[in-house]
């Protein structure tokens, strides 16, 4: 990987520094997912299914943190950051979307055996195109996308890369040739450092993605947007897709929320609040 | 015949959503209603996002936007303000801005168009008078020559946007009489800088909506302008008023598209939620009857709206379109838009019942705000009626001759 010190003069993708402590023109990766408007969802009331043609796609949230993150970093410290995001056609519009909001290149990785692959055989596509795109710094994943809510993509992707990883990534900075992080533990905030190359996931709470003006999506519809397919990237059907998935989705329900419609009936305020706590504790909503 | 977006305007469109959702919310609007002042903040937004005066050409700092695009823009603007105050500060900019714009000076440009794009000066429209607002070949503001200056003298009233243009700087495209013998053909157009000598504000009028947006008067005593200051050629300032007329109630059109909208997503809301009777209120024919109607309406008038916004682009771009064909369709819009979102804001609020009538309320917010383009803002009802049937019959049926 790029980052050994030495290697900066003789690299024309950093420039030398003039301070061995400050990191030139790092190149970061942010591989993301457009996913259905989760909000814009309908069931069916008949099959308890979820209704998702003609639903709005969208950038998943916490990917977009992922791409501001990344954009930050760059307009700090300077480099490239590239989009890359593996679906359909349509997730072009995706793309454009991270290019406005300052992503300098794009890719769309898409073929047909590609369909239906879990978070493995996601991994593998990533991989496998991070590994084409050659020298990197950064790779930096939202931490789950909000329609799998699996939060596995990118621990196995930095597995298959064999880089270290950071996961649930509140706040970073750069130090030199290292990443320092926080990490949220629900609980508590660790604060931990590696070496890059190095990934990071991120969460909703490291910043507030841009809104791209009208100018930044007009310069990003003159940029290309490169396609990648399962041959550009030597994939085969076996490593990806349903055959190349360890875990198959069998169906998908949405869960039925009836309500019980419990009346409490008392005298007073007092009798009708120790009523009603009474029947939250029976219920087993709250223990006692 | 393929009625799509384009990939930009999808974006566009999102953006601008996204950015109303976080800055102009209701709770926002009823802020702005009650404070009867426009957030600073939400100027600078809309200047950062590049909505200000965003059909300007790029060479002169606007973003060059096709009216579809602008469209895009007003519709949701008035969606998340359905107060109306925000899309109108930005449809006046966007449409008389483009048409001081296309006929100003360099000196205008730099000193009014270029800030005003940047959230730093307000540029508005300033044609009725004392006198009356539909018979605009009547006005009675005059402009005379002396030397090389002229000398312009009258009163303006119910203008939009005066304590902004104070606030901010800025000022107006005018109209004004310069050879009294010709009638409309003997008007001629300015841009009045609000700060010149001579220029005074009269007054603010206490409005009932769009309260966020001023609406004042101003006199014109000797106030002295030099040509960098006429727009276009002498005598033919009547023809630019139409042409920004036209504009700005394409705007209006695609405004009342977003506030109908919107106002239909409140009712439908809360009637899905309201039980009566043992059922949601939302059960009943009689309502979604409504509901079905003004949605059907309001469709209706969408895809008139980015028609006609198209034969706008066309007009400009291969010239397929006469002025005149597309002040017919732009009438219809202008017509059909404002009393289609008023009727839905009254059906809303009497769905919400006494809710509907409160403040707690967002609609009542609308039915103010919408009125004004009822009444007259931009040109009356029936001068848009006027203006179709003229085009339907003949000139020689234009009623007034
Ligand atoms: C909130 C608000 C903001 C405004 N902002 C601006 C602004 O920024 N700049 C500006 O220049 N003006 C502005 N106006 C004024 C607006 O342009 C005028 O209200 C409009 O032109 C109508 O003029 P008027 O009010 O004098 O009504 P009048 O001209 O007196 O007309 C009264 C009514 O009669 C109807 N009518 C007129 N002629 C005929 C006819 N021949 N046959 C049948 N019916 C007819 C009209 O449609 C109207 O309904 C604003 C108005 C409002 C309410």
């Amino acid at each position: 990987m790029p980052f050994d010190i030495s290697s900066l003069t003789t690299n024309d993708n950093h420039q030398s520094l003039k301070n061995s402590v400050v990191r030139a023109l790092p190149t970061i990766i942010v591989p993301f997912k457009q996913i259905v408007d989760i909000k814009e969802i309908k069931v069916d009331p008949n099959t308890q299914t979820p209704i998702t043609v003609g639903i709005p796609r969208k950038i998943s949230d916490v990917d977009k943190n992922a791409l501001e993150e990344a954009i930050k970093i760059k307009e700090k410290h300077g480099g490239k950051v590239i989009a890359i995001t593996m679906g359909p056609s349509e997730a072009k519009t995706a793309l454009r979307e991270t290019l406005a909001m300052g992503v300098d290149e794009a890719y769309l990785l898409s073929d047909p055996i590609f369909e239906n692959s879990d978070t493995l055989a996601t991994a593998r596509v990533l991989a496998k195109a991070i590994e084409k795109l050659g020298e990197y710094d950064l790779i930096i994943c939202g931490e789950m996308t909000l329609d799998g809510l699996s939060a596995q993509v990118g621990p196995r992707l930095a597995e298959l890369l064999d880089i270290p990883q950071i996961t649930y990534v509140r706040k970073v900075t750069i130090e030199g040739n290292k990443i320092i992080a926080e990490k949220d533990l629900e609980e508590e905030y660790e604060t931990v450092e590696a070496e890059m190359p190095v990934l990071l996931t991120v969460t909703r709470e490291i910043n507030e993605p841009r809104i791209p003006s009208l100018r930044d999506i007009m310069k990003a519809s003159r940029k290309p947007i490169n396609t990648w397919t399962a041959s550009d990237l030597g994939i085969s059907k076996e490593n990806v897709g349903t055959e190349g998935s360890a875990v198959q989705i069998l169906k998908v329900t949405v869960p039925k929320v009836e309500r019980k419609g419990i009346i409490v009936k008392a005298e007073t305020i007092e009798e009708a609040a120790e009523e009603l706590v009474k029947t939250i504790l029976k219920e087993g909503v709250l223990r006692g | 015949m393929d009625f799509s977006f384009t990939e930009e305007q999808e974006l566009f469109r999102q953006a601008v959503r996204e950015w109303c959702e976080k800055n102009l919310s209701l709770e926002k609007v009823r802020e702005m209603d009650e404070k009867e002042e426009m957030p600073m903040d939400v100027i600078k937004g809309m200047a950062d996002l590049g909505l200000l005066l965003m059909t300007v050409p790029e060479e002169h700092g606007g973003t060059g936007s096709d009216w579809v695009t602008a469209c895009i823009a007003a519709e949701e603007l008035a969606y998340a303000d359905i107060s109306i105050a925000v899309p109108v500060f930005f449809l006046v900019e966007s449409s008389w801005g483009y048409v001081i714009d296309r006929y100003c000076s360099e000196e205008v440009r730099e000193k009014y168009i270029k800030k005003a794009i940047r959230g730093e000066a307000f540029v508005g429209i300033a044609t009725t008078e004392p006198g009356g607002g539909s018979d605009i070949a009547s006005v009675k503001t005059t402009a005379k020559k002396e030397g090389d200056e002229w000398v312009i003298n009258g009163e303006k009233i119910y203008i939009s946007g005066t304590e902004e243009a104070k606030k901010m700087g800025g000022g107006y495209f005018i109209i004004a009489r310069t050879d009294p013998k010709l009638g409309h053909r003997g008007m001629t157009a300015f841009f009045l800088p609000i700060d010149a000598p001579g220029v005074e504000i009269t007054k603010r009028y206490d409005d009932m909506g769009r309260m966020g947006i001023s609406t004042g008067g101003f006199v014109m005593n000797d106030v002295r302008l030099s040509d960098e200051y006429v727009l276009g050629e002498v005598n033919k300032g009547f023809y630019y008023t139409m042409e920004g007329f036209d504009l700005a109630r394409l705007l209006i059109g695609a405004t009342s598209v977003g506030a109908t909208q919107r106002a239909l997503e409140i009712g439908m809301d809360y009637t899905k939620q309201r039980i009566l009777f043992g059922r949601p209120l939302a059960k009943f024919e009689g309502i979604q009857f409504e509901m079905a109607d003004l949605w059907a309406r309001n469709e209706a008038l969408r895809s008139l709206v980015y028609r006609t916004a198209w034969m706008v682009n066309e007009k400009y771009s291969t010239g397929r379109f006469g002025p005149l064909e597309v002040s017919k369709f732009i009438s219809a819009v202008k017509l059909l838009g404002p009393p289609l979102a008023f009727r839905t804001f009254e059906k809303a609020m009497i769905w919400l019942g006494a809710y509907g009538y409160t403040r707690e309320c967002p609609l009542e917010m609308g039915l103010r705000g919408i009125m004004s383009y009822c009444v007259g803002a931009e040109g009356g009802l029936n001068i848009q009626r006027i203006i179709i049937a003229r085009e339907l019959l003949g000139r020689e049926y234009v009623p007034y001759k």
